[in-house]
């Protein structure tokens, strides 16, 4: 049932990165709302998908990079439909159903096997751990598409380019208070996460941290957004230089999440 | 009976010959009783906008029609038929709907474009309904008209764009700020473009315009005129750290505005962003500011090469616009030759039913020995019969009329049917 519900979404989800494109290119604000029910039905199946494979499985459904990424993309598309209902930029839409798309399809790739798994993945903290740094994930990387777009809008205005594309794109302002709205509660959940994952380790590893590689770099990542946060709200940088950050801190979180697997041996070797 | 159209508009007509016909034409009620009068006229509208007179009318005898309007108009204007006769139009049928068509859809205005046009259209038609001057042609032309300009407003971005400079101003400061609520304007300087581009900030929301100038009165002129503050010249440094859009139009030689003053008021306002309109010429602000970090910074040519594009893309947006009126005015003449055989098959119809009528009564004695659904069944099927013989020759009919064709048709079902 679970990876059926899946595949169900997988379509919807398609389906509604197909509509919020063609909203752009026939610059109707009726097709946007329809892909916006469209992805919302695709959040739902989602969510539907996630809770049976919990149930048919017996153990969280967030214990292998596949899982992890559909867990993501649901995040992602879960506080978009929030963000969509606060702030009425349906056109953000656009940038974020071909990202969810594209993790959900990776994630689909090895989602249905049903490998056995390691006995310390089983748990409640090392549930709670992983949902709440993947959802901090989901924040972070929405915080880097608004980075992006917001980079892309203040260039067009910046060069007298302010028509056409950007006229699809939100104001500045609004760019700016996604990516801080995202940062702060991402920033937030990833903290709790690390504190989870840290109760865990030393349930499972005899100590709250290991100096592994994977730990360290999250490390890293956390000390970056923790630096935006103080440049943001101490210094008062605003606009293109946070944007510049929040990129950059995500990069360096992608790498932490599938980087150091491939480049670094770890103990933290399931995501 | 035809449609026709007379009138003249900004192109046709120097304004001192439509202003004079608007004043007179003013007393709309007695202008249109005037067109009622005219006995070739069957329905009538009258618009009359500053840039424009028009009557359209469905018409008896067009050419006594067009007489009559004619002399109406030349009698108003007070001036000589030839005068007159330069600047009418007058348009027939087709193109009399195509030049409706493309009034309101704002295409034939002035400021292409412009949406008030619609409302005015609107108007006139209203008026004409409380006189009760449209009947069945005016309603479907009117009623077609409206959805026209709907399409156009929808299906193109004519109307989108600025084509304006302080239109063009406020819609660059709703890219930035989102919408400009509880926003602070800053006018340096008085000019009629910075008043202008005011006035533009204030009607789309911007909570409090201060204006300064090196002559505090007239600051304070404008800033009575339009409820504003103001602030004294010298303190316009610390004036820079709690607004958000500036607008500079001052005569001074040199920059009145330098990177320092910005930096130092970025700094205070912990970098909020800042959006400077420098109007002036020479210029008021340095150019370097342009690459400041949440300064955005447009002058003049910025603004009108701004407003360049947008006109262009208006012109290129009218060419689909007047696709959509073609299609609208062929579905129109479609409709409009339709019409012509529809009293033809109404009384083909009404033939029909009251042979079917005549003959049910006729078996009435044996029918009633037949129980309720079964004479529901039996009227069912001499109806879908009758449906079915009249469908092929019904809808050759309209194909034929849609083609102009139907003349002979329609004389011979008259004939051998009977229906005189």
């Amino acid at each position: 049932m679970g990876s059926l519900f899946f595949k169900i979404a997988l379509v919807l989800y398609f389906l509604s990165m197909l509509g919020y494109i063609a909203s752009l290119v026939v610059r109707r604000v009726q097709v946007a709302k329809v892909s916006t029910w469209v992805l919302f039905s695709a959040f739902a199946v989602h969510t539907a998908s996630i809770i049976f494979r919990w149930v048919e499985t017996g153990y969280s459904p967030v214990t292998n990079l596949y899982e992890s990424l559909s867990f993501i993309a649901w995040a992602v598309s879960g506080i978009y439909l929030i963000f969509q209902v606060k702030t009425k930029t349906r056109v953000l839409g656009a940038f974020v159903s071909p990202v969810v798309l594209v993790m959900a399809i990776t994630a689909s790739a090895r989602l249905v096997e049903d490998a056995a798994i390691p006995a310390i993945l089983m748990g409640s903290w090392v549930s709670i751990h992983v949902m709440l740094t993947l959802t901090g994930s989901a924040l972070f990387a929405l915080a880097c598409l608004s980075g992006i777009m917001y980079l892309v809008q203040d260039d067009l205005i910046r060069n007298k380019k302010a028509y056409g594309f950007s006229r699809l794109l939100p104001s500045l302002r609004e760019l700016d208070r996604i990516n801080n709205i995202c940062i702060v509660t991402g920033f937030f959940l990833l903290t709790l996460g690390i504190i989870a994952g840290s109760i865990w380790a030393r349930n499972v590893w005899g100590s709250h941290w290991q100096w592994d590689p994977k730990q360290v770099s999250t490390l890293i990542s956390w000390i970056i957004y923790a630096l935006l946060l103080h440049q943001r709200f101490a210094i008062g940088w605003k606009g293109r230089k946070i944007a510049f950050l929040s990129i950059a801190a995500f990069v360096i979180l992608l790498f932490t999440f599938v980087g150091v697997n491939i480049f670094f041996i770890t103990v933290h070797n399931f995501i | 009976m035809d449609i026709i159209l007379v009138g003249m508009n900004h192109k046709t007509a120097p304004l001192e010959i439509r202003e004079k016909l608007s004043i007179s034409c003013d007393d709309d009620t007695a202008t249109f009783e005037k067109i009622k009068e005219i006995s070739h006229i069957n329905e009538a509208l009258y618009l009359s906008t500053c840039n424009r007179v028009e009557v359209l009318a469905h018409v008896f005898d067009a050419a006594a029609a067009e007489t009559y309007l004619k002399d109406l108009v030349f009698s108003h204007g007070n001036l000589s038929p030839e005068e007159m006769e330069r600047c009418l139009y007058i348009y027939r049928n087709d193109s009399a709907v195509r030049h409706l068509f493309r009034v309101a859809s704002s295409l034939d205005s002035m400021v292409m474009g412009e949406p008030q046009i619609l409302g005015q259209v609107k108007d006139a038609y209203r008026r004409s309904v409380e006189q009760e001057a449209a009947g069945v042609m005016l309603n479907k032309l009117l009623h077609n008209a409206f959805r026209v300009a709907k399409r156009v407003r929808t299906e193109t971005t004519i109307s989108n764009n600025a084509v304006s400079v302080s239109s063009t101003a406020v819609e660059l400061a709703k890219k930035i700020f989102g919408n400009l609520r509880g926003k602070n304007a800053l006018v340096i300087g008085a000019g009629e473009m910075a008043e202008l581009a005011a006035k533009h900030l204030i009607s789309n929301g911007v909570r409090k315009v201060i204006f300064t100038n090196r002559t505090y009165e007239r600051a304070l002129k404008m800033a009575n005129d339009l409820h504003g503050d103001t602030v004294s010249f010298d303190l316009l440094e610390e004036a820079l750290s709690d607004v958000d859009i500036i607008i500079s139009s001052t005569g001074a030689p040199g920059y009145i505005i330098d990177e320092k003053m910005i930096a130092a008021a970025l700094r205070r306002r912990k970098n909020r962003l800042l959006f400077i309109i420098d109007i002036a010429v020479p210029r008021d602000v340095d150019p370097a500011l342009g690459k400041t970090d949440n300064v955005y910074l447009y002058n003049i040519d910025n603004l009108q090469s701004v407003v360049d594009d947008n006109v262009k893309n208006r012109i290129n947006e009218a060419e689909k616009a007047e696709t959509i009126i073609d299609e609208e005015v062929t579905e129109f003449s479609r409709w409009l030759k339709r019409l012509k055989v529809v009293p033809t098959i109404v009384d083909l119809r009404g033939k029909v039913e009251s042979i079917i009528k005549g003959e049910m009564e006729r078996a009435d004695p044996w029918m009633k020995n037949l129980d309720d659904g079964e004479r529901e069944n039996v009227e069912i099927l001499v109806n879908s019969i009758i449906n079915k013989i009249l469908h092929d020759p019904v809808t050759g009919l309209k194909e034929e009329s849609e083609n102009g064709a139907a003349n002979p048709y329609v004389a011979v079902i008259k004939k051998l049917f009977k229906l005189d």
